[in-house]
């Protein structure tokens, strides 16, 4: 049922993303730059779902938890969808110089800020570092899954869980510098110009708060049948509704912090960024942020009713992931054409497209292995 | 790192409890009561209480003599006009943080082995508190106009500045005050009746009765009570962040160079919980032995507690290296004299102490073997709380002393009423932690019996 179930999904995933590249594609020819922007939009969106995988399952490992043993299986999926993820990054790598101001040379030749920051800015480092993040964040995954398979095969804890956590330890802190450095690439860079020190954490919250919504969406759809459906029961929706419930908080805390900061500070170095991002359209937007990103979230997950419901959770969940989506348009999108908005459509069908061969692929490794947690036997008979 | 295969794994077990074997309810209530009610005081009590009571003299006569001369007195001045006195106002409000993290955070996570030890870690986090209002309190040169500080209708027509960090310091911190007391008397109030209840002197029974409010231990009083608990645990919670985050904000909200960092807030907290736990450790390690608390106290909570100390220590040197690399990547040629004058400039043994006590020190807390070893364990409290004190003078004294004008730089050394003060501070500290663990129970009597197990709990009785 569940196998049928899956690849339902997937042959849906899968026609809603090809038709949505297709699209996108058609635009690249008559608009090539928007078409670059808006998929590196999309690819963004979509890496920070495994990465995210990635951080919350070695979190797991290492303070353990009904709620992540449950979800073990989805995380451990979505830490194996890196190997598309390294691929959908390769056509940004080709068109750098289209993306990236620092990666022109005419353009750094007039800029002595960007001359001062070439030796980190520099189209070879910058492909030495992409492919470093990759091999670490491919390697922990790889691990991880072979561990756990390991752990599943021997039934015995023994042996097993302690390579878990070591490996955990020492992948979060690795986790922590190259998804740190990512954000400063992939992103920060776009602004050549501009800095901020949070910049990392902001990103790594995020992607939290993005998987964590994700998660709990196929969570919602998973225990329609077995064998989730007799063992997830409403608490531990509970505490994955309190995860996500922790990450918004810490993505508004993040992101108020910084801005306090800047604004109070007012630098002509630093605020271009808050100015491009207030102005006219996009200061709208920004007080949709704070509306449906922070204060509508925080308030429905207040409520003990809407996190022990699985599919109202679900609802919240995908309201989330919309608003994820939005943030990162925000952030990114205005370091292209500074204050005047201009949202192209393929801003919207470029992430589905991506999105949409992402979920096809996550589905593949999920209905992969079986979904019966590994350590199913330590849950207790929940509330 | 975290295997140990030579260890059988009936030994992990029995060591990872959080309680010992064989105790009941009843073992548990003698035990920590009668250091209260039945033992006669230690001399080893007496003799620390009368070090720690001629130390905190030494704080009142450095508090009068600024009263009479006023802070010309300390090493405050141009360039460097926050010295000691921010310093270890900031040192001691994070040294709190972990007592709040302790009973409000982790009770609402329902983690076990916080029962014993949030009972002074709470009184620790008052006493820090204490400890650490004092110093903005007689930086104001008035402290008798103190009160000036909170909004109120008055004749001056004066209003406090709301954009300003330094008063959402006042409301910040005397929230924290308040919670994290009432949190503290509220949570001891059935402990207080057991000794009411148990104690045989007169004077006894009255100081304890009054203090329990009544308490009879009904139905109906224990279901408010888990109520008020739950409720002030969610209030106390957000105060775990808030408080280091507005501490962070006094400095970030400014352009000087080394404070106007965006990571200050996290970065703040993180560190604040860092030498909390350290804090934490230095009080449970001798306290545990001198009782004879280690069944209650177990090598479980080490563990525990060396955990956090290495990942908030982590997320600390996350921030040194964050605000490193924005240095040089800013472009901003300030920043980045900043950062080498950290590395190399006159104060430079400071910052590399603060990276060896901060960052090097705790990863030898990645290996089982340390953690367990009660002896490095102290000693590694000792160098992070050592660590935190550097921080903040790294980042105070040595971001101002030499900003954007060359020829308005100059040192910063602190006077001996500095350190008087200072000192005698760490005296307030030890008199209050003596005289709570003589009058009150250290350990949450009622919630340590919630985790005997049932079958012993009872054969016993």
């Amino acid at each position: 049922m569940t196998a049928e179930r899956l690849s339902g999904m997937r042959n849906k995933a899968l026609i809603a993303g090809a038709a949505a590249l297709a699209v996108t594609a058609a635009g690249m020819a008559a608009n090539p730059d928007q078409f670059w922007r808006s998929y590196l939009l999309g690819f963004l969106y979509w890496a920070g779902v495994p990465v995210g995988c990635l951080a919350l399952l070695m979190l797991h490992h290492l303070v353990g938890g009904g709620w992540g043993i449950v979800i073990r299986r989805t995380l451990e999926a979505g830490t194996r969808t890196l190997p598309l993820v390294a691929v959908l990054i390769l056509p940004v790598l080709m068109n750098i110089p289209r993306l990236y101001l620092w990666a022109q040379p005419d353009k750094v030749a007039h800029d002595e800020l960007l001359k001062h920051k070439a030796p980190y800015l520099n189209t070879p480092f910058f492909l030495g570092r992409t492919a470093f993040y990759f091999a670490v964040w491919m390697a922990l995954a790889w691990l991880l899954n072979k561990y756990s398979d390991g752990q599943e095969k021997s039934q015995s804890d023994g042996t097993w869980k302690p390579k878990l956590q070591l490996v955990s330890g020492l992948g979060l802190l690795l986790y922590g510098l190259t998804a740190t450095f990512a954000s400063v690439d992939w992103v920060m860079s776009l602004d050549p110009h501009w800095f901020s020190t949070i910049y990392g954490v902001m990103f790594m919250v995020g992607g939290a708060l993005t998987a964590m919504s994700f998660v709990i969406v196929v969570m919602s759809r998973l225990v329609r049948s077995e064998p989730m459906a007799a063992l997830m029961k409403p608490n531990h929706f509970h505490d994955l509704g309190n995860l996500m419930f922790a990450f918004v908080m810490l993505w508004a805390y993040v992101s108020f912090s910084q801005y306090l900061i800047i604004w109070s500070g007012n630098l002509p170095e630093e605020i271009p960024w808050y100015l491009h991002r207030f102005h006219g359209a996009w200061g709208y937007v920004a007080v949709a942020l704070l509306l449906f990103h922070f204060a509508l979230p925080f308030v429905l997950l207040l409520l003990r009713t809407i996190k022990r419901k699985a599919q109202v959770l679900a609802a919240v969940a995908i309201g989330m992931l919309i608003m994820r989506l939005v943030d990162m348009a925000w952030v990114v999108t205005p370091s292209f054409h500074g204050e005047h908005i201009s949202l192209h459509w393929m801003d919207v069908t470029a992430p589905v497209g991506i999105g949409g061969l992402w979920v096809a692929f996550f589905l593949t490794q999920l209905s992969r292995r079986t979904l019966e947690p590994v350590e199913a036997h330590l849950l207790e008979g929940g509330h | 790192m975290e295997h140990d295969e030579q260890q059988p794994s009936k030994a992990v077990d029995t060591e990872y409890e959080v309680i010992e074997p064989g105790h009941s309810y009843r073992s548990v209530t003698d035990h920590i009561s009668a250091i209260v009610l039945t033992r006669k005081t230690p001399k080893t009590w007496l003799i620390g209480f009368g070090v720690s009571f001629m130390v905190l003299s030494l704080l009142l006569m450095s508090l009068g003599g600024l009263l009479v001369k006023g802070i010309g007195l300390w090493g405050v001045n141009q360039p460097v006009g926050w010295g000691f006195d921010i310093i270890n106002f900031v040192w001691w409000i994070g040294i709190g943080h972990a007592g709040t993290l302790i009973s409000a955070i982790l009770l609402l996570l329902r983690q076990d082995w916080r029962t014993s030890i949030n009972r002074f870690a709470e009184a620790m986090t008052l006493f820090a508190v204490a400890c650490a209002g004092i110093y903005p309190v007689f930086h104001t040169g008035r402290p008798w106009l103190a009160y000036w500080l909170f909004p109120y209708p008055n004749t001056m027509g004066t209003w406090p500045q709301v954009l300003s960090p330094l008063v959402w310091d006042v409301f910040a911190v005397s929230t924290y005050a308040t919670v994290s007391a009432l949190f503290w008397y509220v949570g001891m109030i059935p402990d207080l009746a057991t000794l009411r209840d148990r104690a045989r002197a007169k004077g006894a029974k009255i100081f304890y009765g009054m203090l329990a409010m009544g308490w009879r231990g009904s139905a109906r009083h224990w279901a408010r009570y888990e109520t008020a608990s739950l409720l002030l645990a969610g209030l106390a919670t957000p105060l775990v962040i808030s408080v280091h985050t507005v501490v962070s904000f006094d400095f970030a909200v400014g352009i000087i160079p080394g404070w106007h960092a965006t990571i200050f807030p996290p970065y703040f907290v993180a560190g604040a919980i860092f030498a909390g736990f350290a804090m934490v450790l230095t009080l449970s390690i001798p306290l545990r032995v001198f009782y004879k608390l280690e069944d209650f106290i177990t090598n479980r909570h080490l563990d525990n507690m060396a955990k956090v100390m290495l990942a908030t220590g982590l997320i600390v040197g996350y921030g040194y290296m964050m605000e490193t690399f924005m240095a040089w990547y800013s472009g901003n040629p300030y920043e980045s004299f900043l950062m080498k004058n950290r590395f190399s400039g006159p104060y430079m043994w400071f910052y590399w102490a603060l990276i060896t006590c901060n960052v090097l020190a705790p990863q030898i807390l990645w290996w089982r073997r340390f953690r367990r070893n009660v002896t490095m364990l102290f000693v590694v409290s000792i160098i992070v709380s050592i660590g935190m004190w550097l921080e903040r003078f790294i980042i105070i004294p040595v971001s101002l002393h030499r900003d954007f004008l060359p020829s308005s730089w100059g040192m910063y050394w602190p006077t001996s009423w500095d350190w008087m003060t200072f000192i005698g501070t760490l005296g307030l500290f030890a008199s209050l932690m003596f005289i709570f663990l003589r009058l009150l129970p250290m350990i949450s009597i009622f919630e340590m019996r919630t985790i005997v197990p049932p079958a012993e709990g009872r054969s016993k009785e």
